[in-house]
Order: structure tokens, then C-alpha cells, then sequence
């Protein structure tokens, strides 16, 4: 009765969760199995006909192309930024310090301004443009907006931070005294970089390429300002769909595509990390 | 060969944060530009400012924008240390569900749980608003609360508590009187990080924008999607000196607490 009593207390906790997010979540799942009207009005009819249309040929390209978005970017942001991580990592307290704090400065700064900076970067009459022209380098204006590898750029910019914390991280936590055990035993650099570091950071990469790949699935506004919606990507498609598309149920089933898409990674990064809750992600 | 090492890591670290900052960067100088084009600089202005005060609706959509940040901030910080300080008594399953149950708004991507709030809030009939917008950011705000005060709950020295009771305070005393005041600090630090995250978002807001209750970055989004115009840029700017100003408390509280330890 005691406990009982001292669980209660937990109840606003699980209210706030219930209702904002399971509820919700119910709501989806309930929504995917039914139909529409013309009007875009709900029919209370169970069909398997959104599930259907997911796999038609024309929406499993949606898919891909939010699955390579993803896994590319998470790709990008890994070798860009592990570099970082362990540069700066390993900086004197200070320099470090300093490193870290640019690093993590991006996260306050508005997203939108961190997209709109590569329109004017990339733009036809972007500052890029500018600077080749001027240089002589190109005669005409190259076109760099609106294409699959704009959004890439855009997604990986605005995530890379993520993937530098995490991996600077564990990073942080490795045991230098085995790095020196491995030079003494005569293995080079290289050898010791890819038998050792690599291995003992795993946790920090995994997590890092987790932080990096749910985001990017749907990380719509950059995808349509910098891609100009000339490639379809789930978050465009959903988005569409629940509000000016008036298609609701398959918006439904498309947002849980969206979410096995995201379980799936993270049940490689519970596998590999063996972070139970995923709590040590956001830390 | 160590020293050709540091020179290498210097020079990319270097290239890293030019490429981190420079589209920050472009975006304040061509605030300043007299032209409308990026495609030339033909001097500075202020003007791109000055129009930006005019302009009704983007002033409107910056009131909304500071009312929801500053409710979600509240209502953040209030429930966030609220679960984290009971944490201290229910039961260890109850504790580890209240962790799992943090963790997934984090986890389920912005979008699916932008579009269920839209479907969950026009069933229930409530209008889109301040409200709905209060609510959904509240859900990627309560978890960071939670976690950033239960860090530093568990730095807390448990005899503290043990000889408070022992003295006999009552627990909601010693909540008030000590539990509180300890992580005061670490409350602030997280609500301004809700209030700055609040005023970012684009992907729930966009779901739960009313008619006449757009946010900023909403608006600001529909701006973009025109083009580049100097006034964006200039609304930019203004925006990343609010943010930095904000960081700028968030720092002071911070080395606060570390020169009061």
C-alpha cells in the first residue's frame, strides 16, 4: 500500500506522457487502418488500403530516398566529424574548452538561419558563385540549389554537432594508458587507431550516428528550402498529406513508417551500447 | 612527427569551424547590404532593420513566439524537476519507467509526433494556439529538465537529506529548504535552454500554429520559401543576438555556481 501511495506521486508524470504522447500515438495507428472521403473527411471503415499504398512503387522511393538522406548524412557527419572529436579531444584544457564551446554554439543557434546561410552560400547569385566568378575559375553561374546533394549538405550541416558531442564523448572516457600499451607492444599508429580506438569509441559513434539519423529523416524546412521539393522526402510527404493533401490516415501510416525507420536504428544502437533506457544519448 | 601531427590537427579543427560559421556568418553580413541581390555588395544600410518594425505581422508572430517560449519554459521547468525530485521515492521500477517514458518524445522523430498532436488536438476540438503550441513544446523541453536536474540530484550528498529528516523536517521541508535551493542553478540553466529551443521550433509549431497565432520561426519559414531577401537576414541577425543574449545569462548563472562552490 505504501509503494502504491509513493507511485502516485509519479501520476502528473505519467498523465502529461499519456496524454501528449500515447494517446496521440493510438490515435496514428487507429487513423492508418481507416479511409477518406473525397472532402478529406475520416470513413470508419478498416482498410489495409494506406498500408497498400506505402508499398507502391512510387511512395517506396519516398522511403529511399529518406533512407539514403539519413544514412548519408550520418555517414558524412562520422568522418567529418570524428576527426574533430578526437582533435579535440586531446587539446590542452584551455584550447579545449574553447573548441568544445564552438562546437556546441551551433545548438542555440536558430535553424532556420544555419539553413538560410547555405541558400545564400549556394544560391545562383550566391556568395560561392560570386567567388568563382570573380576568380575566373567558372564563365557562367553553376546552378547548386534545389538538388538531392543540396538537402544532404543542409541535413549534415545542421547535425553534424550532435555527432561531434557524442563522439567526443567517449572519446573523453578512453583509457590512454591502453593507446600507450599498444605502442609498446610495437603496433604502429594506423594499427593501433583501427584495433583499439576505433572498437572503445563505438558507443560514441553508434550513438552519435543515432542523434544524427532520426532527425534527418524529417527534417522537412531544409529539404524544401534548400531542395527545392524537387526530391520527396518522407517529412515533405507527411507534411503535405496531414495539411494542405487533407489525407490524414495515409499521412498515418506514413508517419509510422517513419517511426519503425527510426526504432530499427535504434535497436542497433541498444544492441551495440548496451544503454538500456537511451538516456546516456542526451546527455 | 608529433609536432607535423598537432599542425595537421590544427589547420582541420581550423577549416571545421570556418565551415561551421561561415553560413552564420553571411547570413549578418548581407543584413548590411544596401542591395537586394546577394549578387553584389553596394554598401551598407540599416534600412532592411527599420522595415522589419513595420511589418505587423512579423511583430505579431515575435509577441506569440515569446509567450509560448516563456509558458513552455514554466510549465517545463516546473514538471521536469517535479519528476526528477520524486524520482527520489517511488519505487526503482517506477523510476526506470519515468526514464523511459522521458526519453521518447526524444526518440520518436519531430514529425510523426507533429502530425499525431494535430490529429489527437483536432479530435479533441481545442482550438490551435498558444495552447497546443504550449503543450507539444513541452515535450522535447520536460525531458532535458528532467535529466539536467537529476544529474545534479545525484551529486547531492544523500547524509544531507538523512540529517535533515533526522532533525525532524518533514519531506516537503526538506524538499523546500534543501533539495531546491541545491538545484536552483541547474533548473535555470535548463528552462533557458527550453525557452531557446522553444523559440527554434519549426516542425511541431508548423503543425500547431492557429490562424492567428503563427510563431516566429513558422513565419519566418514562410518568409524563407520566397527567397533571399535582405529582411530575413535582417530578422536573422536579431534573432542570433536574442539567442546570444540568452546564452550570455545561462553562462553568468553558471560560473556562478561555480565560484559560490
Amino acid at each position: 500500500m505504501s509503494t502504491w501511495k509513493r507511485n502516485l506521486l509519479a501520476a502528473p508524470v505519467l498523465l502529461w506522457i499519456g496524454l501528449l504522447v500515447g494517446v496521440p500515438m493510438v490515435l496514428v495507428v487507429a487513423l492508418s487502418f481507416l479511409s477518406r472521403d473525397n472532402l478529406g473527411n475520416i470513413v470508419y471503415q478498416f482498410t489495409l488500403d494506406n498500408y497498400r499504398r506505402v508499398l507502391d512503387p512510387i511512395y517506396l522511393r519516398v522511403f529511399w530516398n529518406s533512407l539514403l538522406l539519413a544514412l548519408l548524412t550520418g555517414v558524412i557527419t562520422l568522418l567529418i566529424g570524428y576527426p574533430v572529436a578526437y582533435i579535440s579531444a586531446n587539446l590542452p584544457p584551455r584550447r579545449r574548452a574553447l573548441a568544445l564551446g564552438l562546437i556546441m554554439l551551433p545548438f542555440w543557434i536558430s535553424s532556420l538561419l544555419r539553413t538560410y546561410g547555405w541558400m545564400i552560400l549556394l544560391g545562383n547569385t550566391g556568395l560561392i558563385n560570386n567567388l568563382l566568378l570573380a576568380l575566373g575559375i567558372v564563365d557562367r553561374r553553376v546552378p547548386m540549389m534545389y538538388k538531392f546533394g543540396t538537402s544532404l549538405v543542409g541535413t549534415a550541416y545542421m547535425l553534424l554537432p550532435f555527432m561531434v558531442v557524442a563522439v567526443f564523448n567517449s572519446v573523453d572516457k578512453l583509457d590512454r594508458s591502453l593507446l600507450e600499451a599498444s605502442y609498446d607492444l610495437g603496433a604502429s599508429r594506423r594499427q593501433t587507431f583501427f584495433h583499439i580506438t576505433i572498437p572503445l569509441t563505438l558507443p560514441g559513434i553508434v550513438g552519435g550516428f543515432t542523434l544524427v539519423f532520426i532527425p534527418a529523416l524529417g527534417l522537412y524546412f531544409v529539404s524544401d528550402l534548400l531542395g527545392g521539393g524537387n526530391t520527396v522526402f518522407l517529412g515533405n510527404l507527411i507534411h503535405t498529406m496531414a495539411t494542405r493533401g487533407r489525407n490524414r490516415p495515409l499521412a498515418a501510416a506514413f508517419s509510422l513508417g517513419m517511426v519503425a525507420l527510426a526504432l530499427l536504428v535504434l535497436s542497433l544502437y541498444w544492441k551495440v551500447s548496451k544503454d538500456k533506457s537511451g538516456e546516456a544519448l542526451f546527455q | 612527427m608529433k609536432a607535423k601531427t598537432r599542425g595537421f590537427g590544427t589547420v582541420y579543427l581550423s577549416l571545421f569551424f570556418v565551415f561551421l560559421y561561415l553560413p552564420v556568418l553571411s547570413v549578418v553580413l548581407y543584413s548590411f547590404n544596401a542591395s537586394r541581390s546577394t549578387a553584389q555588395w553596394t554598401g551598407w544600410t540599416l534600412d532592411w532593420y527599420r522595415q522589419l518594425f513595420s511589418d505587423r505581422a512579423i511583430v505579431e508572430a515575435f509577441r506569440v513566439s515569446i509567450v509560448v517560449a516563456l509558458l513552455t519554459a514554466l510549465l517545463s521547468a516546473v514538471l521536469g524537476t517535479f519528476a526528477a525530485v520524486i524520482s527520489l521515492w517511488v519505487t526503482s521500477r517506477m523510476k526506470t519507467a519515468i526514464q523511459g517514458m522521458m526519453i521518447l518524445p526524444l526518440i520518436v522523430p519531430e514529425v510523426a509526433l507533429g502530425v499525431s498532436l494535430l490529429f489527437f488536438f483536432n479530435a479533441m476540438r481545442l482550438p490551435f494556439g498558444v495552447l497546443t503550441l504550449v503543450l507539444s513544446h513541452s515535450l522535447f523541453c520536460v525531458p532535458y529538465v528532467y535529466i539536467m536536474v537529476r544529474l545534479r540530484l545525484q551529486e547531492i550528498d544523500r547524509s544531507i537529506l538523512e540529517s535533515a529528516l533526522d532533525l525532524g523536517a518533514s519531506t516537503w521541508q526538506m524538499v523546500r529548504t534543501i533539495i531546491l535551493p541545491l538545484v536552483a542553478p541547474s533548473i535555470v540553466t535548463a528552462a533557458l535552454l527550453c525557452l531557446a529551443m522553444s523559440l527554434d521550433d519549426v516542425i511541431i509549431s508548423t503543425y500547431m500554429s492557429g490562424p492567428r497565432s503563427t510563431t516566429l520561426p513558422v513565419h519566418v519559414f514562410s518568409m524563407m520559401r520566397v527567397g533571399v531577401t535582405p529582411k530575413v537576414n535582417a530578422l536573422c541577425t536579431l534573432i542570433l543576438i536574442g539567442t546570444f543574449f540568452i546564452i550570455g545569462l545561462s553562462q553568468l548563472i553558471t560560473n556562478k555556481r561555480r565560484f559560490a562552490k
